[in-house]
């Protein structure tokens, strides 16, 4: 058992050396969570940088600096009116926001004020939304201006003094923010909530099988090299080499999974801590599965890229069956011939436990199918599985 | 009269329908330097792999230390060392790194393994790149890290498969000197090698392998003996006299 670990260790220890393997397994299956969370993760998608010159420095410019950069997606960038000059004319910036000399004073004396835009051309896409973006939160300062010189007006020669009106008008004026008497609610159609937790589980079994079934190759490399046939003329049995590998699989594929769902949990919160790790325990028992598998193509695979083109060939098939990109109806052809799949269980499992609040009893099938996948695909490929050929 | 350490007896070995091994009995003594020499495809390598427990014979006994191969592989095991024909090294793993796992492999303790690591790469004449990774090694140098994983462990009975292919004669005299310095200390060795003054030079006895058998099997000096003059033929001489001048490959 203790030479066992060795080889496992020795594997894992390889597998972090190889800095080709550790990005494929690691780097892609973020860069594709980065781009499912750009496109699905209800976060606003548009973002920009308004660019702004404040000649005022008095309070109200400050206060609808403050309100712009608030809002989500955009980032506020000071320039000098000189700079904002230079930079307009060089096509580097396309709208600049000038808020005049005079802007709060003119506020603050209950008269009109005015802002400017400085655009070169239309503005740009960027900066016509930002425009209006801008245009949308100054009148809601002037609407509130107004509100308050109303209210001031008509409270003229009553006692009540200018900071208990302005206290009051902007404690309604937080209240109607808050909970606005003409509301918008957002409607999102076609199941678009639920894009992360169809895709995510399928993602995860996808890379967590490709990254096995890849695995192979490095156990037919190790062959070719000549060092499994050496270690078995140590005092290493065949079993023990066999079992080393097959728990570096596992810790291997465990490894990357629970990074990617860390990362799930962080980025999506898509997990509670006991649906983490219920989530966790169905990929830790999906990955022996599915380690048991890759080593069948590791025995059966007599070359690299032979080993590589059996894993593509092998995980892609898998994951189109297991409804990774698309949701399967229960029932249709395809249904029942995902039943095939390992994926089509442990993505279910996944979705179970994720989106529909399930529990690990609730997904006890698939569990027992994968530890019978496990078992079988383990007794196969010790079978099968030789360091030369001809002998053990 | 010296102790036979191995003993090999009508060893066969087929794959499908070639006879890869075809009755083949020899022995080797105890602290002797055995060469095992032969065209390709001569059987060499599967004689060695019965002997390292890789393969397993169809018909015939292998005896190494009293222990039989077919009935007590671990125990032969524990006594064996392979330095295999083709370089069995993990190129991104240090040289120490090697010799610490094949080392643990070969039933050493961690702190043995690291110390007896450490003397095999002096041995070696590579203690300096003990840090550095194999796969930035000149083929010299991995040739020498080859053979010294081979000692880890302290083996009886060292197995040398053609251990100085292409690697230049500084690096192959410190080999052969490091093989004769571990025969005085009562090592046992089954060399096989396709450069004949390298046998010559080493080997205290000589089969010779052909289509999967043992055609001749002596001492340098007898087997030059056969065919003429000992001082004025060369061992090659008696090779090709015995295995012919056709090209196998």
């Amino acid at each position: 058992m203790k030479r066992a670990l060795l080889i496992t260790l020795n594997e894992v220890k390889l597998y972090l050396q190889d800095k080709g393997d550790l990005a494929f397994t690691l780097l892609l299956p973020i860069v594709t969570f980065a781009l499912i969370y750009g496109a699905f993760s209800g976060q606003t998608l548009f973002k920009a940088t308004a660019s702004i010159v404040d000649e005022d420095h008095g309070i109200y410019a400050a206060q609808l600096i403050g309100q712009l950069d608030g809002i989500d997606g955009i980032s506020i960038e000071m320039l000098a009116p000189d700079e904002a000059r230079a930079k307009l004319d060089s096509s580097d910036r396309l709208l600049v926001l000038d808020i005049p000399a005079g802007f709060s004073a003119a506020l603050e004396a209950g008269g009109r004020a005015q802002l400017n835009f400085w655009q070169r051309g239309n503005g740009g896409l960027e900066g016509q939304i930002l425009s209006s973006i801008i245009r949308g939160v100054a009148d809601g300062m002037g609407k509130a201006f107004l509100i308050t010189s109303q209210v001031k007006e008509n409270l003229q020669g009553t006692g009540v003094t200018e900071s208990q009106i302005d206290a009051a008008v902007q404690k309604y004026l937080d209240a109607e923010r808050l909970t606005p008497a003409l509301g918008v609610k957002e409607e999102v159609v076609g199941g678009a909530t639920d894009l992360v937790t169809q895709y995510l589980p399928g993602i995860v079994t996808m890379y967590v099988l490709f990254a096995l079934t890849m695995g192979a190759r490095a156990i037919v490399e190790e062959r070719r090299k000549g060092t499994l046939e050496r270690l078995l003329t140590t005092r290493l049995t065949a079993g023990e080499l066999f079992f080393g590998k097959y728990i570096a699989a596992i810790a291997r594929g465990f490894v990357q999974t629970l990074i990617l769902m860390a990362l799930a949990y962080a980025v999506f919160r898509m997990f509670t801590p006991v649906t983490f790790l219920e989530s966790l325990f169905i990929v830790l028992v999906y990955t022996a599965a599915a380690s048991a598998l890759g080593l069948i193509i590791a025995s059966v695979a007599r070359s690299e890229a032979g080993a590589s083109w059996i894993s593509t060939v092998f995980t892609m098939f898998m994951v189109m069956l297991g409804g990774t990109f698309f949701a399967v109806a229960p029932g249709s052809v395809f249904y029942i011939l995902g039943r095939i799949s390992i994926n089509s269980y442990a993505n279910e499992a996944l979705r179970k436990i994720i989106a529909e609040g399930g529990s690990l009893g609730d997904v006890i099938v698939p569990l027992a199918i994968f530890v019978g996948v496990g078992a079988v695909g383990l007794i196969i490929s010790r079978l099968i599985f030789t360091a030369v050929p001809g002998g053990k | 009269m010296a102790e036979e350490f191995v003993v090999v007896k009508d060893l066969h070995k087929s794959f499908k329908d070639f006879k890869a091994v075809n009755g083949v009995s020899f022995s080797i003594y105890k602290g002797e330097i055995f060469g095992l020499l032969g065209p390709n495809g001569a059987g060499k390598t599967t004689t060695i792999r019965m002997l390292s427990t890789v393969l397993e014979p169809d018909s015939g006994d292998i005896t190494i230390g009293g222990h039989s191969v077919r009935r007590e592989p671990a125990a032969v095991r524990a006594i064996i060392g392979v330095c295999p024909q083709e370089l069995a090294l993990y190129e991104d793993l240090s040289a120490f790194e090697n010799m610490v796992f094949f080392g643990r492999m070969a039933g050493l303790e961690n702190r043995q393994a690291r110390e007896q690591a450490m003397k095999n790469l002096e041995l070696m004449g590579l203690e300096d790149r003990a840090k550095g990774k194999v796969a930035k090694f000149s083929g010299g140098m991995k040739r020498r890290i080859n053979l010294a994983i081979a000692l880890m462990g302290s083996p009886d009975l060292l197995f040398l498969d053609e251990p100085t292919v292409g690697i230049d004669p500084q690096s192959r005299n410190h080999i052969f000197e490091n093989i004769q310095g571990l025969q005085k200390k009562g090592l046992t060795v089954l060399y096989t090698t396709h450069y004949m003054e390298e046998a010559d030079r080493l080997c205290n006895r000589i089969a010779i392998m052909d289509g999967g058998q043992i055609i001749a099997n002596d001492t340098s000096h007898n087997l030059k003996s056969q065919i003429g003059p000992p001082d004025r033929v060369s061992l090659e001489d008696v090779f090709l006299k015995l295995t012919g001048r056709s090209l196998r490959d």
